[in-house]
């Protein structure tokens, strides 16, 4: 497929004509800055490619944090019916329920900053980061391990790690119904077992922000944040247990596509109906995954609380840290949408995006009814960070908003670009401290590899997704 | 080692050639184990890599996924790879090495099919692999 065809609807919105074989049309957020840093036609094609996969509801989406990725783009939204549609392991990619929290406390930055490079220092000893980071003091095993992979975040509070309170604060309670261990490889345990309560690396961080901006401060105050306030960003995923279950699974979709005769126009698209055995098994494993990316943030929650109390002294709860909230970015999740005037049971996969509920949406916990879904966007290491809340206007991609900054550069290149500076000096003339287990991925990871998280914004609440409640400032960081 | 880097904006791909198709697979497997920093001069012990796909591409895939588990949580490090058997849908492998357990340069998620073709272009054997950092 080539020759795309695409034009501009408003000035937040791009549409990729329907050309066949694709069965619906691109819907691509992005305003002219965003539409800037598409480059060439690889990612468009990657929406379009999507837009081919049967069962396929509403339009292939795209949002403005797109960049190329594998088989889906990253960015990518796509609902496809229960009963006629697939599940695509690539749709949900390998960092299953890779995500973000925010931990509230109740500290200003001048109470940090007297204590900043000791709390640096212990968060970055306390919480195990870097290539093949283990954690032998939390890693479980055997049965146990089990219910980890059923409980998700309920493992973490049963356990003691995490207040009750937090549950609510995770995107579905902390767990993914329908987890079936059974369906988890041996291998994908092993991965996984001794990674339990690590950041990993990459782009995976630890970050502590300052409440910069308060933009709805009827809504701040709702979730309980204030300018000044020092707010704890915690990105991390399924890790290895994770990326062993979708390579498990998208080779076994290769030959399940084709016994269900599906085209497919990028092998990394594999998928099977989400009906079938493979389906069933993809998603039994997938939930299990997810749940376990779940009590993974769990227990670097439960790591940094112990930290701060160490450096301030009192209890976790004393220094107001509470969980504020835990969203998804790569999963696939059982949704009811609203189509056409139709109310559909569909498979909804976000990759590299997040599910963003409006106020008054009866599936939120009672604390975000009148606020909705906090979404959180983590910008670069060197720039802003936001808080936005879903927004009625949401019903369109689905309830679905954007997961982050979005890269622009390859890590390549970052590299290159990187070479001969001081990365760590740069950001400490921002007043932004960083510590990092690898000056590589601190260089690939530089504030220009990635998009101005302000235009990403900027799009997805001039759409009417999201709407802002407040800007975060980094200040200090610990990188993978 | 005959592979190059390609630009992606998310993740990192390798282009590899080698006149012969057993070579590619050889190749791919060392660009592998040089990105992520698993390439030992021990050569003391041997790991068998078996798999079956559905054809080359499929099994230039799960050859390096293979090696990416061994290297990953095995703590297998490699100075040679070399293959006994391959056809369009079995090979067999072996790596010499050394179960060191040494600090990895990165982290390497998976090894995608994402547009991935063998072909064969001026008498060689070439494949560009994208892999999920």
């Amino acid at each position: 497929m080539s020759g795309l065809n695409i034009r501009r609807i408003d000035p937040f919105r791009l549409e990729i004509a329907r050309i066949p074989p694709m069965r619906t049309t691109g819907l691509v957020y992005a305003n002219r800055a965003i539409e800037r840093t598409l480059g060439d036609v690889q990612v468009l094609q990657q929406v379009a490619n999507v837009a081919t996969l049967p069962g396929i509801v509403g339009p292939s989406m795209a949002m403005p944090d797109i960049h190329w990725g594998y088989g889906f783009p990253i960015g990518g939204v796509a609902a496809f019916s229960r009963d006629e549609g697939v599940i695509s392991p690539g749709g949900v990619g390998y960092d299953i329920n890779c995500g973000v929290c925010c931990i509230l406390t109740g500290l200003k930055v001048e109470d940090v900053r007297p204590r900043l490079e000791r709390l640096l220092t212990s968060l970055y000893n306390n919480v195990p980061s870097g290539v093949g980071s283990c954690n032998r003091a939390l890693a479980v095993s055997g049965k146990e391990f089990n219910r980890v992979l059923e409980l998700g975040a309920r493992w973490s509070v049963k356990k003691g790690y995490a207040p009750t309170d937090d549950l609510e604060a995770h995107e579905d309670e902390g767990c993914i119904a329908g987890a079936d261990p059974e369906a988890v490889s041996a291998k994908a345990l092993e991965r996984g077992q001794p990674q339990l309560g690590t950041l990993g690396s990459g782009n995976h961080f630890l970050e502590l922000d300052v409440v910069d901006l308060v933009a709805d401060s009827e809504k701040a105050r709702e979730l309980g944040l204030f300018g000044d306030q020092v707010v704890v960003l915690v990105h991390t995923g399924s890790r290895g247990l994770g990326h062993q279950v979708c390579d498990d699974h998208v080779h076994g979709m290769i030959s399940a596509a084709s016994r269900h005769g599906i085209a497919l126009p990028d092998r990394q698209l594999a998928c099977a109906p989400v009906t079938s055995r493979e389906g069933r098994e993809y998603f039994g494993a997938m939930a299990a995954a997810a749940n376990f990316a779940f009590a993974n943030r769990e227990l670097i929650a439960y790591l940094i609380r112990g930290t701060f109390e160490q450096v301030f002294g009192g209890s976790f709860e004393r220094l107001g840290m509470r969980m504020l909230f835990d969203c998804c970015h790569n999963i696939a999740k059982m949704e009811r949408i609203r189509w056409e005037g139709r109310e559909i049971e569909a498979c909804v996969h976000r990759k590299g995006a997040t599910r963003a509920f409006p106020p008054g949406d009866t599936r939120l916990p009672p604390r975000f009814r009148r606020t909705g879904q906090p979404v959180l966007v983590p910008g670069d290491m060197g720039r802003m960070s936001y808080i936005l809340s879903g927004a009625a206007g949401a019903a369109e991609t689905f309830f679905s908003a954007c997961h982050g900054a979005g890269r622009l550069l390859s890590r390549h290149e970052a590299k290159k670009r990187a070479r001969g500076r001081k990365i760590l000096d740069e950001l400490l003339r921002k007043d932004i401290h960083a510590m990092a287990a690898s000056r590589a991925t601190l260089a690939e990871e530089m504030p220009e590899a990635y998009k101005d998280v302000s235009d990403v914004v900027d799009t997805i609440t001039g759409a009417g997704i999201t709407s802002c409640v407040a800007r975060l400032r980094p200040f200090a960081m610990v990188k993978g | 080692m005959p592979y190059t880097l390609i630009d992606h904006t998310a993740d990192t791909g390798m282009r590899v050639s080698s006149p012969t198709v057993e070579g590619l697979f050889v190749e791919a497997a060392l660009a592998l184990c040089d990105i992520m920093g698993a390439l030992t001069p021990g050569k003391g012990e041997t790991a068998v890599v078996q798999v079956e796909g559905v054809d080359r591409e499929d099994l230039l895939v799960r050859w390096l996924q293979e090696i990416l588990y061994l290297v990953e949580v095995k703590g297998f490090r490699v100075a040679k790879a070399g293959l006994m058997e391959l056809t369009d849908t079995d090979l067999r492998g072996e790596l010499r090495g050394a179960y060191t357990g040494e600090s990895l340069l990165v982290e390497v998620k998976a090894v995608t099919y994402h547009n991935l073709e063998i072909a064969c272009i001026d008498n060689a054997y070439v494949a560009a692999i994208i892999l999920d950092m």
